[in-house]
């Protein structure tokens, strides 16, 4: 039952997550992070860090759908161990609505 | 550079047929506050088999120590419980975890509610001098259902008292809880029946903890976390985070999924 990182992340990425993961298990994107779902050991560190509530487990509220999201990507972008420098604008971008079509469109969850 | 630290077994101390401790050496770059955890473990058909353990010793200890269970068929427990000195084991290089002081915010006294090896990460923070700095304060409740699962107890009573670092605050401060569900025992009674007691309150000479005035760690059993999640926010009690520091904290890392 991992965690995932759900709408919230995009355009954001504070990273906060990545400094308390104990098995660095996430992996960036140019717009935000995912959870790889086999690298997770559920030890929800990662969810109350979260400045913008991005983390969930994925059978928490939205979850679910974007576990399929994060295990595809978790694939294909590379870990990041360190918390780098947010964007800029990241804090315009906390608690939009609509991130996910607008970045990702039909490859959002 | 690999993930974890190599380190050597330099005692191990078993309490019962399902708990024991063991302490490792230390490098000196593996830094962690009082409450957290790293992933621990051994190799296994060349591969890490890690799993997360609460540091047991204070954050200054030249040394590491560590409380576990052992699971018979478990993957891990069931080697893991045979080690002896000079054995290696792997210690991860982060360390985390949610049982910090600065995920609280400030009060007058401080309850660490633990079940069975919850108990660890609490005992790295008896030994912490912020504890007793930041708090009037500090009881430490170990609930148990055998006392032999009281692991400690003897030198949580006799031996912190009369530490050169800390012992006069452990003396003054220290209230230290355990009880003992299925046998006799002087305490008895599950963790959450004492929380929900005025009269345990009274009998520890503090007045009933309030959400406006005391803080509270949570580390334990699937159900305790559970029940005591439920009488806390019913007590308006909220939980505390690194961006929201707050009156409670919960360590959720060991939770059977």
């Amino acid at each position: 039952m991992p965690y995932v990182v759900t709408e919230n992340c995009i355009r954001c990425l504070y990273m906060d997550c990545v400094s308390v993961c104990p098995v660095d298990c996430f992996r960036k994107g140019e717009a935000m992070l995912v959870i790889h779902p086999d690298a997770c050991i559920d030890c929800g560190v990662c969810e109350p860090a979260c400045p913008a509530q991005a983390i969930r487990r994925d059978d928490d509220r939205d979850g679910t759908r974007w576990l399929a999201f994060n295990a595809r990507f978790a694939e294909e972008w590379p870990r990041i161990c360190e918390k780098g420098k947010p964007p800029g604008d990241a804090d315009d971008w906390r608690g939009r609505s609509g991130k996910s079509a607008m970045v990702f469109g039909a490859d959002g969850p | 550079m690999s993930n974890q630290y190599v380190e050597k077994v330099l005692s191990v101390h078993h309490w019962n047929d399902t708990l024991f401790s063991f302490r490792t050496t230390r490098n000196p770059a593996f830094r962690f506050e009082a409450g957290q955890f790293a992933m621990i473990g051994l190799m296994v058909e060349g591969r890490p088999l890690l799993r997360a353990y609460s540091m047991a010793c204070a954050p200054y200890d030249e040394e590491l120590e560590f409380l576990s269970i052992k699971v018979q068929n478990g993957p891990l427990t069931s080697r893991l419980q045979k080690i002896v000195p000079g054995d290696e084991v792997l210690i991860g290089r982060k360390a985390t975890g949610t049982l910090l002081h600065d995920n609280l915010v400030p009060g007058r006294n401080l309850y660490f509610l633990s079940t069975g090896t919850g108990l660890a990460p609490f005992m790295s923070l008896i030994r912490d001098p912020a504890t007793y700095e930041r708090f009037e304060k500090v009881v430490l409740v170990h609930g148990v259902r055998l006392v032999s699962e009281l692991a400690y107890e003897h030198f949580i009573r006799e031996e912190l008292p009369a530490d050169e670092l800390i012992g006069e605050m452990v003396a003054a401060q220290l209230i230290y809880h355990p009880t003992v569900t299925r046998e006799e025992y002087p305490n008895r009674g599950r963790v959450t029946e004492l929380f929900g007691s005025d009269d345990w309150f009274a009998s520890l000479g503090l007045p009933v903890a309030d959400a406006a005035h005391d803080r509270v760690m949570l580390c334990g059993s699937p159900a305790m976390l559970a029940d005591m999640k439920v009488m806390l926010e019913g007590k308006g009690f909220v939980e505390g985070s690194s961006s929201t520091p707050a009156t409670y904290v919960v360590e959720r890392a060991f939770v059977e999924k």
